[in-house]
């Protein structure tokens, strides 16, 4: 028996935390993680601020899902005034979600086969990610945060030059992605690092509430976005789900989820309607509990403001906590070999900006009461919505 | 003279992020795509300080890091060049707001020669800077002694 330390810095992690491997030979037979080496308390400054300087914030609390996270802080701001964004804003939001998307699961796949040390796939995937954010660029004018959404609507408006361009990038973007999936399928050497290797079934997923793809590649149908008002009306939104519960699945779920928001993003540009993209809503007191699918899973902005849309308590509840638990508990468990243990770490796409959280401890080693979800969520009032109940 | 020649052609960087959102170390990341193709230009790209010529450091030093980073910086062989990259690395960016928790600038905690402004810069801009300040830093170091 004996102990690994991976971390903060090592050339398997693309961000600082550290990993301690329990062995037996190679064989990895417990695991912990110790974080703490990105904490910025950015909920904490969210306090008391107005909702325009949060909205800034909360992109930062992540820079590769930089649109989920104003997207779900604004969408829950309109679900407490009953705000709807006019349909132009609506389908503007489904296309910058779904590029983003794209380019967070292209990120993912390339960091996990630069980590089994598949360079080719790794730089391909990488160079693919570049056309998504020229795209992404050419829109909002920022390759990677975008100040997008904005309450009533979305700040900027598209041009004729700027649809037919994202139409012709995807089109390339989605002939080399078939091209990847298919020498990640075929691949025999890939087969080897990837099939049976971290697995982690149905029912394990579910005690641990894995979310997002993670979820998915072990055979959980749910997807947030079969439940937003503007997929449920306007695109007919299939989750897609593998049931091989290991890396080879989780990787796969991402090149097709990628295929998914592809045919998203090309049925908003042609049918996108007509008409203003922005109105007016005034915030005003109350409080919200609202989810969003992010490219990482379910992203739950829980929060409530006081007069003139000042949040007076906030909680963000990211994926990677739920998935970051479910790798180190049972992905781990059976991982053959260290390299693969950091192979496996990078299927679950960990972000940790996203992650840090902190318990205040007094000396006697009481806890301190965590405020933020609980003066909430007794204050939450049910929501009463016009559309499909969520 | 033979030594600083080559040393200025091939760049080991290591990257080192120190709390920030992520959106520089991506930058960082794309840099790796054939578009801008970092070891075209002789520089290396891997996370081992100890092997290292470079330091990229991006992110508000935050609160685990304000000795480890030191530490780090140690580990590192001379001649040694810091990049300080992102408005987080050079004031604390959006979250400077309440100072506890982060101890940006990356200056205050070691010497840096280069700074990217930016949030985030531009993947050109960081290779520039790297490319343009870290070899004069690097040959620089024997005439200090
Ligand atoms: S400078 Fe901006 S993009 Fe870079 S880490 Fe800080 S907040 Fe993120």
């Amino acid at each position: 028996m004996s102990y690994v330390p991976i971390g903060p810095i090592h050339p398997g992690l693309k961000e600082p935390l550290r990993i301690k491997l329990k062995t037996e030979g190679e064989r990895v037979v417990d695991a912990e993680v110790d974080l703490g080496y990105f904490y910025r308390g950015a909920e904490q400054l969210a306090r008391g601020k107005p909702w325009q300087k949060v909205a800034y914030l909360a992109e930062r609390v992540c820079g590769i899902c930089s649109d989920a996270h104003p997207h779900t802080l604004i969408e829950g701001l309109e679900r407490i005034v009953d705000c709807e964004p006019p349909l132009r804003a609506q389908f503007s939001r489904v296309i910058m979600g779904e590029l983003n998307r794209i380019h967070s699961h292209l990120i993912a796949n390339a960091i996990w086969f630069l980590a089994v040390e598949h360079e080719t796939l790794g730089i391909y995937n990488l160079n693919t990610r570049e056309k998504v954010m020229d795209l992404l660029e050419m829109i909002s004018g920022n390759r990677v945060l975008y100040s997008w959404n904005i309450v009533g609507g979305v700040r900027m408006d598209f041009k004729e030059s700027h649809l037919k361009k994202i139409l012709d990038n995807l089109a390339e973007v989605e002939s080399e992605v078939y091209r990847y999936r298919k020498m990640f399928k075929t691949g025999a050497l890939l087969g080897l690092r990837s099939k049976d290797i971290g697995k982690m079934t149905k029912e394990e997923a579910i005690e641990v509430r894995a979310v997002g793809p993670t979820a998915r590649g072990s055979g959980i149908k749910f997807d947030w976005r079969t439940k937003h008002p503007t997929y449920v009306d306007h695109f007919d939104f299939k989750p897609i789900w593998r049931d091989e519960c290991d890396n080879y699945a989780r990787v796969m779920m991402r090149f097709d989820e990628i295929l998914e928001s592809i045919k998203i993003v090309k049925k908003a540009v042609d049918e996108l309607p007509d008409g203003p993209i922005r109105k007016e809503c005034e915030i005003p007191r109350g409080s919200v509990d609202y989810r969003y699918e992010a490219p990482r899973g379910e992203l739950a902005y829980i929060f409530e403001t006081a007069k003139h849309g000042i949040i007076k308590e906030i909680t963000i509840r990211t994926p990677t906590i739920m998935n970051l638990e479910a790798c180190v508990r049972y992905m781990f468990k059976d991982s053959p070999t260290i390299a693969d243990a950091i192979a496996i770490y990078q299927t679950i796409d960990p972000c940790i900006a996203c992650t840090e959280r902190v318990v205040i401890v007094d000396e006697n080693g009481n806890r301190q009461d965590f405020r933020g979800v609980h003066t909430v969520l007794r204050n939450l009032k049910p929501f009463k919505s016009k559309k499909k109940d969520r | 003279m033979i030594k600083e020649f080559i040393r200025k052609r091939s760049i080991h960087v290591c990257l080192v992020c120190t709390g920030g959102c992520n959106g520089c170390d991506i930058e960082v990341a794309a840099l790796l795509s054939q578009r801008y193709d970092l070891e075209q230009y002789g520089i290396y790209y891997h996370n081992n300080p100890r092997e290292s010529d470079a330091l990229l450091v991006t992110g508000t030093v935050a609160k685990q890091w304000q000795e480890k980073l030191v530490e780090f910086y140690n580990k590192v062989p001379e001649p040694k060049a810091v990049v300080a990259i992102g408005a987080c690395a050079l004031s604390g960016g959006i979250f400077q707001q309440e100072s506890d928790k982060v101890g940006a600038p990356v200056s205050d905690v070691i010497p840096v020669d280069a700074e990217v402004p930016g949030c985030p810069p531009r993947p050109a801009e960081i290779a520039i800077a790297v490319l343009k300040y870290v070899p004069p830093t690097l040959a620089s170091y024997r005439r200090k002694i």
